[in-house]
């Protein structure tokens, strides 16, 4: 099926003073799907309403394909949206929510009924098509949201936080069933989630958001191991990374009385230096105390204050130091990351 | 029921007796209209069937009955019908739609509400006049509706501003434009305030006096307000037959007012006339 | 602009009628109260200035009229509001089912048709021995021309005070229970309670009604018109509004005024603006027009 290249040039949204989204570009493949990732209030939710057509943007350009599409109505947009709520009408049943673009467009009621169906079949609710949303769960009401946004064909997907209303455990099945969905249908997706790990599980690429800007947009993987700044370095991966504000000098990172020994291609004066727990030891060569050990199941989180700072140690089971102990702290340094004072990742 | 005091059985007494007034003019009048001769709240005479001759015969010069029943059913019908659809559209825009001027606009309607029209009668006369429609139906349906519409935005508005957002978005990515958007998913929605609005002009309407009063004089034309009130006037009331026309009158508000009481209790809580 | 097709779609028939019926009338009473149109002179009217005005000020009978203006005004208002505060008390003091019938049965003379509601009056307050009230009280003539103010403050009221009812209920409702609770522990009596903790609490409820009942009846006349039509005799219960409309176009007098009725009105009609615009600034106005979330139309 069709899926569309989505192209952002320049897009910026103010709302009177308040900058609610910068100076945005971003390319979106053809059939990919792409998450914006960030806080509340870090802009990803404007965007997305901008590429349906709901908020008009203040200054730059939108592409669907080659066609511009920013000065559209969203009816003449042809995408698909599910919404956090899911906003499906209370006063009609799950087959009329899911028919209601369909009548729009005056397809005969035989061929609406029969891609309803097809539709329903596809996400298992077929047998709720006759009750109304209130008489359905809060997971078939999310499958009937998606439903109304595919049955159209659209060439775009946008997900508003569609899964945020759902249990914890029907939430990490239903991230299965849409990404497995949206990879078999090929239609371009965008999702928009605070949940990094729904990011990180169903996207393709993820672009983090934080105050109105774009920080980073990149593969799940190279996220978490080549984070663009300290923002993403910190908003991915559980637990947060460990960043350390100081002062490189040749070889070495050097907190207050500290010097912690770093390889080379570091950068030269104030700067941060990250590590994630898992890649930290308790078996280096910086001396610290424990201040707090707490079991996470498979692993023990350690919490260590070496000098001014506190670092985080994930240690295997057995292990589990008590409050008080002297440890000493090391990293593997092949997964050190580098940060310069602004923030900004230096080398590879 | 945080306020009950102790001897709460003497507070249904009181309430009781301050009712009292109301019942028995509602009591006066149902007596009055069934037998040919009531003493204070007591029937001394027999059932009087003659009280309802106005039925079936026109009575000293006015036009049947069926004349002005039919004038006001239309009247109300209409009167209503324009009420809830220019106050829902209104109110729509207001609340939902972005354009300038829309703070005005809500302030303009504000101010109206507050407003007595009552004391822009004599210009409204005039305007009816210069219009063509001074003495027609349509003149007093167009004026009534117009005294009721900044209430009914008013209402209509706080309706709308409880409609979810998203949902709006949805349907306008669903593909609508926000003209069906209006009709097909914000007004189904708001149906208690349809109803609530609804059910007050009809009965604002129904019992209408001073309007029709004064901008229409043919008899034709005239409504159930206008027509019994040529009955107070007389010099030598028959109490019987106007307390008859009067119940005639009174019935389908009474019915009405049983019907939509739930609705009604917050729409004249919510401010309409002093 | 296409962009602004549907808000003027949208707000076209509630403008129009809002223009015709609403914002041409305060400029016609306005335009009309400088003229001097009357029947004789209804085709070609002078413009007087405020020669109307002048002429209401020497009116040897205004000094009656306002006085009766101010009876009404003030003793309706004073029955519907402390009317209000005892049914509203009354009615949430009980059961609920006994407090919604109160509150039903009071809500009756409102959506009565006011025919109606007078005719009512008219019956119950006959000569006795065919008028309940006539009978209370022996007299041999209708209670209406015996007290016409009795009649028409006690007519008015029994309609207005529901209004006043249903906010003050609705006001005492919103009141959180544990400051019943609270002042029940303190020992405080249930009419301790009411004046100690629900009327200073209903504080801005009692001026809301105060404010807007005193406004609508300086201007409402029907239920004068009906009940004593001014009378009896000269001018006994005629208020102002009342005289406007019959100065302009009662159908009984010969010459009708229509300028000088305007000049009255007209005084209502800037008072009621000035009032209106009034309450706008003291509701917070800015609260109730939120940005929409849809930028599209």
């Amino acid at each position: 099926m069709k899926g569309i290249r989505v192209r952002l040039k320049g897009l910026a949204k103010h709302f009177g003073r308040v900058v609610a989204l910068r100076t945005l570009d971003l390319d979106v493949r053809a059939g990919e799907m792409v998450a914006f990732l960030g806080p509340s209030g870090c802009g990803k939710t404007t965007t997305l309403l901008m590429i349906a057509g709901i908020y008009q943007p203040t200054a730059g350009e939108i592409y669907f394909g080659e066609r511009r599409v920013e000065h559209l109505h969203p009816r003449d947009r042809d995408v698909g949206m599910v919404f956090q709520s899911y906003a499906l009408y209370p006063h009609l049943t799950i087959f009329d929510n899911i028919a209601f673009p369909l009548t729009l467009k005056k397809i005969a009621p035989a061929e609406v009924a029969r891609r309803v169906r097809q539709i329903a079949d596809l996400l298992g609710i077929a047998h709720t098509l006759d009750r109304r949303p209130g008489q359905v769960s809060g997971g078939q009401q999310q499958r009937a949201a998606l439903a109304r946004a595919l049955v159209k064909e659209p060439q775009v997907l946008l997900l508003d936080e569609p899964l945020s209303n759902l249990d914890a455990q029907i939430r990490v099945q239903a991230r299965g069933e849409i990404r497995r969905l949206q990879q078999e249908i090929g239609v371009t997706s965008i999702l928009v989630t605070h949940d990094q790990s729904e990011a990180l599980a169903m996207a393709d690429r993820v672009a983090v958001f934080s105050t109105g800007e774009l920080q980073q947009f990149a593969p799940p993987d190279e996220l978490y191991r080549r984070p663009a700044n300290t923002f993403v370095a910190r908003f991915v991966g559980y637990p947060p990374m460990n960043l350390l504000e100081g002062r490189y000098e040749p070889g070495a990172f050097v907190l207050d009385d500290l010097r912690i020994p770093v390889p080379p291609g570091h950068p030269a004066g104030r700067g941060w230096l990250g590590f994630r727990p898992e890649d930290a030891t308790l078996d280096g060569d910086v001396p610290g105390r424990v201040t707090v050990a707490e079991a996470l199941g498979r692993e023990n989180l350690v919490t260590l204050r070496i000098g001014p700072a506190e670092v985080k140690v994930l240690v295997p089971q057995g292990r589990r130091p008590a409050p008080g102990t002297p440890a000493r702290l090391g990293y593997r340094r092949e997964h050190v990351h580098f940060f310069d004072a602004s923030g900004r990742r230096v080398g590879a | 029921m945080p306020l009950l005091p102790p001897r709460w059985r003497l507070l249904l007494v009181a309430i009781a007796a301050l009712s009292l007034p109301i019942l028995s003019g509602l009591a006066w009048l149902l007596l009055t209209g069934w037998f040919d001769q009531v003493h204070g709240l007591v029937p001394t005479g027999r059932l009087g069937p003659d009280n309802w001759r106005f039925l079936w015969e026109a009575v000293g010069g006015r036009p049947s009955v069926w004349i002005p029943l039919r004038n006001s059913l239309i009247f109300s019908g209409v009167v209503a019908t324009v009420v809830v659809l220019a106050s829902s559209m209104a109110a729509y825009a207001i609340s939902r739609l972005s354009f300038p001027g829309r703070a005005a606009y809500l302030g303009l309607v504000l101010v109206l509400h507050a407003f007595p029209a009552v004391s822009l009668i004599i210009a409204i006369f005039f305007i009816l006049r210069r219009l063509g429609l001074f003495d027609t139906l349509t003149g007093v349906i167009l004026v009534k509706a117009s005294l009721e519409l900044p209430l009914g935005i008013w209402l209509m508005k706080g309706f709308f501003d409880y409609l979810s957002w998203e949902m709006e978005m949805a349907a306008l990515v669903d593909g609508v434009s926000r003209w069906t958007l209006f009709w097909r998913i914000a007004l189904p929605m708001v149906r208690p305030g349809l109803l609530a609005l609804g059910t007050f002009a009809l009965l604002s309407a129904w019992g209408e006096f001073i309007l029709p009063f004064t901008l229409i004089v043919s008899n034709q034309n005239w409504l159930m307000s206008a027509y019994l009130q040529t009955f107070l006037g007389e010099a030598f009331t028959d109490f019987g037959m106007v307390a008859a026309v009067g119940l005639f009158y009174a019935v389908p508000v009474i019915v009405l007012f049983l019907l939509g009481q739930r609705y009604l209790l917050n729409i004249y809580g919510g401010g309409v006339k002093g | 602009m296409r962009r602004y097709a549907a808000p003027v779609i949208f707000l076209l028939p509630a403008t129009c009628l809002i223009v015709a019926f609403f914002l041409a009338p305060v400029v016609t009473t306005l335009y009309l109260s400088l003229t001097d149109i009357s029947v004789i002179t209804f085709q070609n009217p002078q413009w007087v200035g405020m020669g109307n005005y002048a002429t209401l000020l020497r009116d040897q009978f205004i000094g009656r009229i306002v006085l009766n203006t101010a009876r009404y005004v003030v003793l309706t208002l004073l029955f519907n509001v402390g009317m209000g505060l005892v049914l509203a008390l009354l009615s949430s003091s009980v059961h609920q089912r006994w407090g919604d019938q109160l509150r039903a049965v009071w809500l009756l003379p409102r959506i009565l048709p006011p025919v109606v509601y007078v005719l009512i009056w008219q019956g119950l307050a006959r000569e006795a021995p065919y008028g309940l009230i006539g009978t209370i009280t022996g007299s041999s003539t209708s209670w209406i021309t015996a007290a016409p103010w009795a009649v028409i403050v006690l007519a008015n009221g029994l309609v207005g005070a529901s209004f006043g009812m249903l906010i003050f209920t609705s006001a005492i409702r919103a009141i959180p229970a544990d400051l019943f609770y609270a002042s029940a522990v303190d020992g405080a009596t249930t009419l301790q309670t009411v004046r100690r903790v629900v009327l200073p609490l209903l504080r801005w409820p009692i001026m809301f009604v105060t404010a807007y009942q005193t406004l609508s009846l300086l201007t409402s006349f029907e239920y004068i018109l009906l009940l004593t039509d001014g009378g009896p005799g000269f001018y006994t219960t005629t208020v102002w509004s009342l005289h406007a409309y019959k100065l302009a176009l009662s159908q009984y007098f010969g010459n009708v005024e229509f300028g000088l009725g305007a000049a009255m009105a007209a005084v209502l009609v800037v008072i009621g603006i000035v009032v209106s615009v009034a309450y706008l600034r003291i509701f917070n106005f800015r609260a109730l027009v939120a940005e929409p979330k849809i930028e599209v139309n």
